[in-house]
């Protein structure tokens, strides 16, 4: 048996392809996510085999999440949308599969018997994800809500055991994404193993007589440089 | 001597009335035009000199012997001549006079020959010195050619008494010619010039009635040829020319048929009948005006032995690119003939027409082109809704098939009003229909993500409303707004009246995010129902946007309340 994630903004779609997958035999269903963040929790949380992911939803495209997950985590998978002008592009994020609404279950037995082959096959042959667009918003956890920050109002990030904390100039929140995945996604770099810093937020670089290093940010907010990362810091700011 | 001076006063009077005799006739012909200004360009100055030269000779002629000596009226041709062309005019023009004199002889032929070269460059001077200080108007005034006559006069006197010989002689002559010559002369030259003011303010009067005619009946057929030039909107132009210009009957042609006929003769000719005259297939072929004026060039009807037609003038049409399209004529009958402000009138009659039905092919091309944006706008949108609508319904199908029965029932009369809707307006109540259909479907795609609630009350819904105008607004609200939201969305559809007597209608929805899809600022395809409503019902009406990012997007439209 496969374990499953299925992922569309509308229910009826999701209820269809749910039963059809039951129906295989084959599959079992995790469970259904309503749009892009929820999925993000949902795919680290349930470490599925297979996602079955839509093209077209809120805010987050199924493509752009694609991009958000590390390629550790990243199950195979196999979009489900209603247009075919995406086809090309969902090939290029390297899905394993491509499925047109409404899912004919002819089509779902041959998805799904190219999903148990490469099941069996070594490791090394699973397809990971490109990054290749660049991030423009981080998806965040706050108070009873999830929203979206743009790139650009961000700070810096640290990881917590909770999870990645997003500081904004406004506001903050945390996320499901991977410190890994946003450094390589964003112009941001690392000044400490646990902190990434948003280069166009710094205003200063201060140094203590204890021989440690702090950035302030223009808002007046502090984080450590750890020795390690002081010399990527200097070179990274021009500093000699 | 008294006795003497009256009546040689009154025989120089006398040839002066002849002299401007004359002259009056002359301004009377073409080759008086450009005499009526101030000239300037060397052609006209040739001809100054000519004509000028000719009274100059005249005047002389007309002269009358005395002592030996010709009391005359020449002085009056120099100082004009003079005047009006400039001092190598006024210099040639009397040396011309001079010579002529010179060449009849007499005691005073080489002092007079003097004179009136004197008189001319002095003429020619005065009018150097005021066309230098830009003040050539003052140059056409009669009194400014009586004092400069009345001093050449007394300098032509001058100059017998110093080159005439015997002196006793001279001094006797001019003791009896120099009042007589010197008044007459002056009045004389001022009353040319008074003459030649007068035809040129009557000129302008022409010119000032006809283009009040030209502007009344552009005034009164604007507008007419936007529909296109056809049998319906030429009819009325037609009529229109007729009442304004006087003619007995305007006819208007497209290059085979009679498409409008008004006035005498409408019995015969029948709109929507073929050309018949030689002349119409003249104007069309060469492009040009052919007027067949009934002396000249015979007209007679083509139709009708009857007809009482005497005169045509056929103008051609002119549309893109100076193609010909029909013509306008304009008919006299046979006891009336043109007048030349009529030939003139029905040249720029035409020529307004050839505007305006440019304008009008501009119109229709400019809506036809909307037309189609709006076609397109539909084809974009559809396919989408159409996929969408399906897959929901294969999706409900089996878990409630009731319910996929209604939505399809709802889909089949969304798109039969979509194709049915060829009619340019439709009800508030027709249209709110079509928007319902619309959201049950997308309310079953997305469940409990999408709520709509209505607040228009019934007395609205009898409004006449442009087709498609909230439709795209509805679909925008889902596609960019409710669609794209995590939580919850609503949309909420709206109108009430409006103290100017108009129709507010909005939509709204609590995603707030059309300032984000709309980057490229087209108004994500709303530019069209806003011009669609501006150009139905001008400016003041219209589409507006409003937005607060994040929270809400009310997209608005206002017409007027017009009731079916």
């Amino acid at each position: 048996m496969l374990n499953a994630l299925i992922i569309d903004d509308e229910m009826p779609a999701r209820e269809v392809l749910r039963e059809l997958l039951q129906a295989t035999g084959e599959i079992e269903v995790l469970g259904e996510c309503a749009n892009a963040i929820d999925a993000l929790g949902a795919i680290y949380r349930l470490r599925p085999d297979v996602v079955f992911l839509d093209i077209q939803m809120p805010r987050i495209s199924g493509l752009e999440l694609v991009g958000m997950i590390e390629a550790e985590v990243l199950p195979h998978v196999v979009f489900v949308t209603a247009f075919d002008e995406f086809a090309l592009q969902a090939f290029d994020e390297q899905a394993i599969d491509y499925l047109l609404k409404p899912v004919d279950p002819a089509r779902l037995t041959r998805t799904v018997a190219r999903l148990r082959q490469m099941r069996s096959a070594p490791a090394a042959a699973r397809v990971l994800a490109s990054a290749t667009t660049p991030l423009r918003q981080i998806p965040c956890i706050g108070h009873n809500r999830v929203f979206l920050l743009p790139v650009d109002e961000v700070e810096y990030l640290c990881s917590e055991t909770t999870g990645v904390r997003v500081v904004g100039v406004r506001q903050s929140g945390v996320t499901e994404l991977a410190l890994k995945i946003i450094e390589s996604r964003t112009a941001f770099f690392r000044c400490h193993r646990q902190y990434l810093v948003n280069p166009d937020h710094i205003s200063e670089l201060v140094f203590a007589e204890t021989g440690t290093c702090e950035i302030h940010t223009r808002s007046g907010k502090r984080l450590p440089v750890s020795r390690r990362h002081l010399r990527d810091v200097k070179d990274f700011l021009s500093l000699p | 001597m008294e006795l003497n001076t009256i009546a040689l006063m009154s025989s120089l009077f006398q040839q002066m009335c002849v002299y401007l005799v004359v002259a009056y006739a002359l301004t009377k012909t073409p080759l008086f035009m450009p005499l009526m200004q101030v000239s300037v360009r060397l052609p006209h100055k040739v001809l100054c000199y000519v004509i000028f030269s000719g009274f100059c000779i005249l005047g002389t002629y007309l002269g009358q012997e005395v002592d030996g000596a010709i009391a005359n009226t020449r002085a009056t041709g120099a100082v004009i001549g003079g005047i009006m062309g400039g001092p190598v005019v006024g210099l040639l023009v009397g040396f011309t006079g001079g010579i002529h004199r010179y060449s009849l002889g007499g005691f005073t032929g080489l002092a007079c020959a003097l004179s009136t070269m004197a008189e001319g460059l002095l003429a020619g001077c005065v009018h150097r010195y005021l066309f230098q200080r830009e003040r050539t108007a003052l140059l056409l005034s009669p009194r400014l050619l009586f004092c400069v006559t009345l001093l050449a006069e007394v300098i032509q006197m001058l100059i017998i008494l110093a080159v005439a010989r015997p002196y006793d002689r001279a001094l006797h002559l001019v003791s009896q010619i120099a009042l007589p010559m010197i008044l007459t002369n002056s009045v004389g030259a001022a009353l040319f010039m008074r003459l030649i003011l007068d035809r040129r303010e009557n000129m302008e009067k022409y010119s000032i009635a006809f283009s009040a005619k030209a502007l009344r009946i552009a005034e009164r057929s604007v507008g007419l040829l936007l529909k296109g030039f056809d049998a319906d909107s030429c009819k009325l132009l037609a009529r229109i020319v007729r009442e304004e210009t006087g003619v007995g009957a305007v006819a208007i042609t497209d290059c085979e048929k009679l498409l409008a006929f008004t006035g005498i003769g409408e019995d015969h000719h029948i709109p929507g009948s073929p050309i018949a005259s030689e002349h119409t297939f003249l104007a069309i072929s060469r492009n040009e005006v052919v007027y067949a004026d009934g002396n000249e060039v015979p007209y007679r009807c083509s139709i009708s032995r009857d007809c009482q037609l005497g005169a045509a003038l056929i103008i051609p049409l002119r549309g893109e690119e100076n193609r010909v399209i029909g013509t306008i004529k304009l008919y006299e009958p046979r006891r009336r003939i043109f007048t030349k402000l009529n030939r003139t009138l029905g040249e720029g009659i035409a020529r307004l027409l050839s505007t305006q039905i440019l304008i009008g092919k501009y119109e229709e091309q400019k809506q036809l082109l909307i037309h189609s944006e709006y076609k397109l706008l539909q084809a974009q949108v559809n396919p989408h809704f159409l996929f969408n609508a399906l897959n929901t319904i294969a999706a409900i199908i089996r878990t409630d098939p009731n319910r996929a029965r209604t939505l399809v029932a709802n889909l089949s009369s969304f798109f039969r009003t979509s194709l049915k809707r060829n009619s340019v307006e439709v009800s508030l109540r027709d249209e709110l229909a079509q928007i319902d259909a619309y959201l049950q479907i997308e309310q079953a795609r997305f469940g409990a993500r999408l709520s709509v609630c209505y607040s228009i009350s019934e007395e609205l819904l009898p409004a006449r409303l442009p087709t498609f105008t909230l439709q795209p607004l509805v679909e925008n609200a889902i596609k960019y707004g409710v669609s794209q939201m995590l939580s919850p969305g609503h949309i909420h559809i709206g109108g009430e009246r409006t103290a100017g007597g108009g129709l507010h209608l909005f939509v709204e929805d609590n995603a707030g995010l059309f300032e984000e899809y709309d980057s490229p600022g087209d108004g994500l395809g709303m530019n069209i129902v806003d011009r669609r409503i501006k150009i139905r019902h001008g400016e003041n009406y219209g589409v507006s946007v409003e937005c607060e990012p994040g929270i809400r997007t009310r997209v608005s439209v206002l017409t007027p309340f017009v009731e079916a």
